[in-house]
């Protein structure tokens, strides 16, 4: 606004100063914070990874092999000089900068612990040139691909890691029955009819599936022999996700590009199946890793390459796996010293240990996955089904509109409630009156699924909320009841609003610790959870034992890397959340 | 719909559709009714356990307790809540000293002067403070936090103690009371601020001396949610703080006042209500115990407190709201 011009005209001169001083007293307020969270960040980085004993020279190597083909494949996908000529000033301009900086903090002022400027540049000027400019790539076409494609690659490991968690906890030999009589059978009838348009055998799909998964587990107590699990997770999971895959190919493409799509994975995932016993991991696991990753990923490549727009960008992963591998190969070569990170395979694979070198956090992992699992079935079960009560059933005023303001106030006050009273709610009345078990997962999700039940309402309420009016009123037109309209017409056009408000509040499920501490969670299991019953330990209560450890190795290293995986996983839910909610806002 | 008899029958099998219609109604129902037994549910566990404790411990020694040892070695418990409460005072009035007057200048900033852009940017790096795992900010208070302050600005700081454990409170706050009070802020018309800028007002004396009073309820309410929150924060305070139940020691100085320094009450360890919750939990959790139906005693005293506050903030929001 113009009306800090000083001396218009006579009516006396009005000082900037104070305005100046406070505008920039109120951003820097507005950052303070985020700047204190980002050093804390980098310190637990640096510590994770062991950073602070990383020479030079690695640092160097790795920026050559890794960051710099990276910042040409986004740089050439941008195809923009004016980026190029900022991401070039920003690096350079960075670099002297820094330096400059931290020779003089160091001379004038005081030794900066643990971080060398080579760190601080990596932290402060490269990491962001580089997120930037993934960003401006990933819009060109060859980064979009190279992009999905990678998107694709790490989704599908994560899922399928998942997946195979899940099955820790769950009996496979039901699952096999179940599956085998009940879902084979169902989806085979429905697929007939709607084949042939027989709308009897579509309508008789349902009960079919329901008789074949009664027998199925009754037949669980009579059968005694099985096949073996690799047998049967290839048998339930990888051959219907690799048809899945066969499937949406043949709808675009050729016969043989679809049998390749759906079956070069498959046959892949169960050779791996079979040899990763040699390495030391679970067959099954792997096949449901593999095959989760290479369906969509074959899916994904068949329809880049029938596109024919933007095929170089196939070649990021190859990018980054050669830079990845010619690094280790110069760092080996030369002898360069190299830091012994925290977090590697090792750590997220292996249990707690007393001595730090061996701690790991896999049953934590297994049990956080196993918690989530449930308070995500619960959460938006019940979520969904309160928000649609109180926005399409109840009346906003009269006798139950005064109710619907009750539940209303009820939820508010509901989520103000301190999660270490959910906690107590827990072992009152989950774990001791109804016999759920101290620590057990089952009273964990229950506990956790009612702390986040609020979030997950008014979340679904403003989604609800914002379906236009229009489409019910057109629904209702058309004599849809109101059941109708809200299954056909509200639910699938506020759908992604649900999900991601979802997922938003399973991101704070996942990293509570008080509710977990009040139940009795352990805060260490030395093996993973194999029922729900067991007890089990998670992620933020294995961080909080380690945190009380007074060894040095645990405070800095352990508990660092621990945190660190924590985070991935927040930021991996949280991404996921924000692209499908711009992915709907960009559908609409 | 209609009920004559003319039109075309369209209601046929209205019994099973309307079968249909009412099951599905009252599962929602059912969902809805769900979150009512939730309050119920908590208020009843809360106080049943805690009547309990009440027929043990009178609630006026409960109250007005100044030791509060619920498993000491030697026999002898005490139940006096007086030093949790200290101890929660400070930390909630130390980390309301960051995060009211950071979060309301944030607030002020993203309403006033901030152009959209930096907006979209700045707003989801906010709410990013409040989304990092509490658990997460105690290990940073324990481990980054309480030895910088140590090695720079005070070396007799113990390694468990409020002050680190209170600026990660007040930091996990920032983004409560700026998010609701840039609502607020937000909402003041345009009018109000062209109406000062015609008078001749410069921005800061639009945004601090219109903006700010005209917003003042949602401020105000902002705030008290703030504080609830930090009076519940549990793990940051036990991660960093450590748990030593003590009072204060009461110096004098001139004149008879009463005076607490404020290093010995900070740069100690102390306890709050929640962290002699977790502490108990850490124990036997089968029930039957004083200890444990104690743990109920100081939830109620948590939930009553946190709920009064929520029910004032939302009579301040309420009835001070300015309508435009």
């Amino acid at each position: 606004m113009a009306t800090d011009n000083a001396n218009a005209g006579g009516f006396g001169e009005v000082s900037r100063l104070r305005g100046v001083v406070f505008e920039y007293l109120s951003l820097g307020a507005s950052v303070a914070g985020l700047v204190a969270l980002g050093v804390l960040l980098v310190y637990v980085t640096i510590d994770a990874f062991d950073l602070a004993n990383a020479s030079p020279e690695w640092l160097l190597t790795y920026f050559l092999t890794l960051v710099v083909p990276f910042l040409a494949f986004c740089l050439y996908s941008a195809n923009d000089p004016t980026v190029t000529r900022r991401a070039l000033g920003a690096l350079g301009g960075g670099l002297v900068a820094v330096a400059a900086l931290f020779t003089a903090i160091e001379a004038f002022v005081a030794q900066i612990p643990r971080l060398s400027w080579q760190l601080a540049y990596l932290f402060v000027v490269a990491t962001p040139v580089t997120a930037y400019l993934a960003y401006v790539g990933s819009r060109g076409r060859v980064g979009a691909v190279g992009f999905g494609l990678m998107g694709r690659l790490v989704g599908g490991a994560a899922l399928g890691l998942a997946v195979g968690t899940l099955f820790l906890v769950f009996d496979p030999l039901v699952w096999f029955l179940a599956y085998t009589l009940g879902v084979v059978p169902a989806v085979a009838l429905y697929a007939y009819g709607a084949r042939r348009s027989a709308p009897r055998a579509v309508a008789a799909a349902i009960p079919v599936g329901l008789v074949g998964v009664v027998v199925a587990v009754v037949l669980r107590g009579v059968v005694t022999t099985y096949p073996s699990d690799l047998i049967i997770y290839a048998w339930t999971l990888a051959v219907p996700i690799a048809i899945a895959g066969w499937r949406v190919v043949a709808d675009r493409g050729s016969r043989a590009a679809a049998v390749a799509a759906g079956g070069v994975p498959l046959a892949v995932a169960v050779a791996g199946g079979f040899l990763a016993g040699g390495f030391g991991v679970p067959g099954p696991t792997a096949l449901i890793v593999l095959v989760t990753v290479g369906v969509p990923t074959a899916v994904y490549v068949h329809r880049a390459i029938d596109e024919g727009d933007g095929v170089v960008g196939l070649a990021l992963p190859v990018l980054l796996v050669g830079g990845a591998l010619v690094g280790a190969l110069v760092v080996e070569a030369w002898g360069v010293p190299a830091p012994d990170p925290w977090l590697d395979a090792g750590y997220v694979t292996e249990s707690p240990s007393s001595t730090a070198i061996e701690a790991g956090l896999y049953p934590a992992i297994v049990g956080s996955v196993i918690i989530i699992a449930l308070v995500a079935v619960l959460s938006f079960v019940l979520g969904v089904g309160t928000s649609v009560f109180l926005e399409e059933y109840m009346p906003e005023s009269g006798v139950l509109g005064s109710l619907t303001r009750l539940l209303q106030v009820n939820i508010a006050n509901l989520a103000a409630i301190p999660s270490v009273v959910y906690g107590l709610l827990g072992l009152g009345l989950f774990a001791n009156l109804l016999g759920f078990g101290l620590g057990t997962a089952v009273t964990a999700s229950l506990t956790l699924s009612l702390l986040i039940l609020p979030i997950t309402i008014i979340s679904a309420q403003e989604a609800i909320r914002s379906v236009p009016d229009d489409l019910r009123r057109g629904s209702d037109a058309m004599g849809a009841t109101r059941w109708q309209t809200t299954k056909n017409v509200v639910l699938p056009e506020a759908f992604p609003g649900i999900l991601t408000g979802t997922i938003l509040a399973l991101g704070r499920a996942i990293g509570e610790t008080a509710p977990l501490l009040m139940i009795g969670a352990a805060t260490t299991v030395f093996s993973a959870p194999d029922s729900l019953f067991s007890r089990f330990s998670a992620m933020p209560m294995q961080i909080y034992a380690w945190a009380n450890f007074p060894q040095a190795e645990f405070r800095y290293g352990v508990v660092a890397a621990g945190v660190i995986t924590l985070l991935i996983i927040l930021i991996g839910m949280n991404g996921t959340a924000i692209l499908l909610r711009n992915r709907a806002e960009r559908g609409n | 719909m209609t009920d004559s008899t003319e039109s075309p029958d369209l209601q046929r099998r209205s019994g099973l559709r309307r079968l249909k219609e009412g099951t599905y109604g009252g599962l929602f129902a059912a969902c809805a009714a769900i979150t009512l037994l939730t309050t119920v549910a908590i208020f009843v566990t809360l106080l049943s356990d805690a009547v309990v404790f009440f027929q043990e411990i009178p609630i006026a020694e409960f109250l007005t307790g100044t030791n509060w040892s619920p498993n000491p070695a030697g026999g002898g418990q005490a139940f006096g809540i007086i030093p949790l409460l200290i101890g929660t005072l400070v930390v909630t009035v130390t980390a309301a000293f960051i995060a009211l007057p950071v979060g309301t200048l944030t607030a002020i900033y993203l309403s006033e002067y901030a152009t959209p852009n930096a907006r979209s940017i700045l707003k989801p790096l906010l709410e990013i403070l409040a989304g990092i795992p509490t658990v997460v900010y105690g290990y940073f208070a324990l481990v980054y936090i309480t030895p910088a302050l140590k090695a720079t600005l005070f070396p007799e700081m113990s390694t468990f103690n409020a002050l680190s454990a209170s600026i990660m409170v007040g930091i996990m706050t920032i983004p409560m009371v700026s998010s609701i009070s840039e609502d607020a802020m937000s909402a003041v018309p345009d009018d109000l601020r062209q109406a000062g800028y015609g008078l001749g007002a410069t921005k800061f004396e639009v945004s601090t001396g219109i903006v700010v009073p005209a917003s003042i309820s949602g401020i105000a309410s902002s705030y008290i949610l703030a504080i609830s929150r930090a009076i519940g924060e549990t793990m940051i305070v036990v991660v960093a703080m450590g748990a030593q139940a003590r009072m204060p020691a009461v110096q004098e100085v001139a004149f008879g006042i009463p005076f607490v320094n404020p290093a010995d009450v900070l740069l100690q360890s102390g306890m709050t209500i929640t962290v002699a919750m977790v502490q108990i939990a850490g124990g036997d959790l089968t029930g039957g115990s004083i200890p444990y139906d104690s743990m109920f005693a100081l939830g109620l005293t948590l939930f009553v407190v946190t709920l009064v506050m929520n029910v004032i903030s939302d009579i301040i929001a309420q009835r001070y709201r300015e309508e435009y």
